[in-house]
């Protein structure tokens, strides 16, 4: 352990985060089954599709609850301040890694929070054009969803599916290949002091990043 | 009439990129509805209830001389009967349609279906539906522009009129023609019946019915149940549309949109990949670690 682990997601906020991931994915799998007919085997990993189709409005609300969860746990350090804005100019140097060009960030960089931003939309657009493809009989005393209305939705859930499966695909690359050291902070919970450093200055000067000495390994003084 | 039979061959297949083997050829049949000729017997329902081992379902008494409100899992094929009142004569109109599967050219039920091979269309032209297949998503429901087929939630499988399929296979006349007591309902290659439909719409304009036609809707291709309208000037009265379509704007769009989103998604993953193989990772730089 070099210079200590820095506490970056507590346990509630790693477990909401794998309830979404986990619930995305599977309804990314049976949604893209759904709508492609050379993926429909994907149903079979899922018992069936009879199944996935039953199965995937219900992991649908829990994927939403998840949604709601993680936007009560992390809407507070999302906004996007106006100095943020040079960040958002420099995103070509942020991108090809020319870290010089990139000014400093505090816990979640611009980025971040423009893809927590935007999968809170897409989650909105998500729930509101499933409900009438799950029950197109109607619900709450509207509907039926015949005709014309489901298809629209079904236009509207497809477009919705494109842009968080375009999310996820960065979502995954940047969390794991692109910046090795990130994906620890949802599994463990912490990154290395080095990364915090690197990635996000601001937020390791910052008092929330609280470092946790392990009493185990022989304290070693802090720069 | 003639009489036709012959081994089924497929056309389309649901959810399949793969057209039919297309290697059988079969004549297109059809079933042609003289409205006109319909006395409201509803012998038709009955033989469809009987050949297909529906459910029966109890009637009541909502004010109509019809058997049951709407179609359903069970009911496949339902008269329907309206009172139109002229409101500059005062002369009621009582107009029967039959209501049932049109077998769409053009299925659109088929290409909404996302289950591979739970829609097929067979080279004669009928619509039928696999339920065994089904994953009971009802994409067919919105897809269809007659609003036929019919969703059962115990057994969350769609149900329609199949054209009692296996009594064509074996050379025979869908049930509800044959059990017609006057003629309304004929059956025969679908050449024949549209020839036969023109006859009566002439016959019918001569005896006053200037608007009389027949209804084989261009936009779903034609279909393999066609109607000759007494009043073709009034299609809204039977509850028919005036231009289906088997592919609504927004399914079309969708058609085309899966290719883009498909194709989007691929691009992402190599997106990743290419910038992974030009950038790199980018790695704090550890204390002490060796540059």
């Amino acid at each position: 352990m070099k210079g200590g682990d820095v506490h970056r997601f507590s346990f509630v906020e790693r477990v909401v985060h794998w309830v979404v991931g986990v619930t995305f994915v599977y309804l990314l799998l049976t949604g893209l089954a759904f709508s492609h007919p050379s993926l429909f085997w994907i149903t079979s990993v899922v018992g069936g599709g009879p199944a996935a189709r039953v199965l995937h409005p219900w992991i649908g609300l829990l994927y939403s609850a998840g949604l709601v969860a993680m936007i009560a746990l992390w809407i507070r350090d999302m906004g996007i301040s106006r100095d943020e804005i040079a960040w958002l100019k420099a995103i070509r140097s942020y991108a090809t890694h020319d870290k010089s060009r990139v000014p400093p960030v505090g816990k979640y960089n611009p980025g971040q929070k423009l893809f927590f931003w935007l999968m809170g939309a897409l989650g909105v657009a998500h729930f509101v054009s499933g409900l009438p493809l799950w029950l197109p009989d109607g619900i709450l005393g509207m509907g039926p969803f015949h005709g014309g209305t489901a298809n629209a939705m079904r236009v509207a859930h497809y477009l919705t599916t494109i842009g968080g499966g375009l999310l996820l695909i960065m979502h995954v690359y940047l969390g794991t290949l692109a910046f090795p050291g990130t994906a620890r902070a949802m599994l463990q919970g912490t990154v290395s002091e080095a990364w915090a450093k690197h990635h996000h200055p601001l937020w390791d000067a910052d008092e929330s990043g609280r470092v946790e000495q392990a009493p185990e390994t022989e304290a070693v003084p802090r720069p | 009439m003639s009489q036709t039979s012959g081994p089924l061959a497929i056309k389309r297949i649901s959810a399949s990129p793969d057209p039919g083997p297309g290697i059988r050829r079969s004549p297109e049949y059809a079933k042609l509805v003289d409205i006109s000729r319909c006395i409201g017997c509803k012998g038709c329902e009955v033989a469809c209830k009987e050949w297909n081992e529906l459910k029966i379902e109890p009637t009541y008494n909502f004010g109509s001389y019809q058997s049951h409100e709407d179609l359903s899992p069970d009911t496949w094929l339902l008269m329907r009967f309206k009172e139109i009142q002229d409101l500059q004569t005062g002369s009621i109109e009582w107009l029967i349609k039959k209501d049932a599967c049109l077998h769409c050219e053009e299925p659109g039920c088929l290409y909404a279906c996302p289950s591979p091979g739970a829609i097929v269309q067979y080279e004669n032209g009928i619509v039928d539906f696999n339920q065994e297949q089904c994953i009971g998503c009802q994409y067919c429901v919105s897809g269809c522009p007659f609003d036929v087929p019919r969703f059962n939630p115990e057994t969350r499988k769609v149900y329609k009129c199949n054209m009692c399929v296996d009594r064509v296979e074996a050379g025979l006349e869908p049930a509800c023609v044959k059990t017609c007591p006057t003629n309304a309902i004929s059956w025969g290659s679908k050449p024949d019946m549209v020839e036969l439909a023109h006859r009566k719409v002439d016959r019918l304009q001569g005896r006053g019915f200037a608007q009389a036609t027949l209804y084989d809707p261009a936009g779903v291709g034609g279909t393999h149940m066609m109607y000759v309208v007494p009043h073709g000037d009034r299609l809204g009265d039977y509850d028919l549309p005036e231009d289906p379509t088997a592919s609504p704007g927004a399914l079309a769009a969708l058609a085309g949109l899966k290719k883009l989103g498909a194709t989007a998604m691929g691009l992402g993953v190599v997106a990743a990949a290419l910038h992974y193989l030009g950038f790199g990772p980018e790695r704090p730089e550890e204390p002490g670690a060796a540059p």
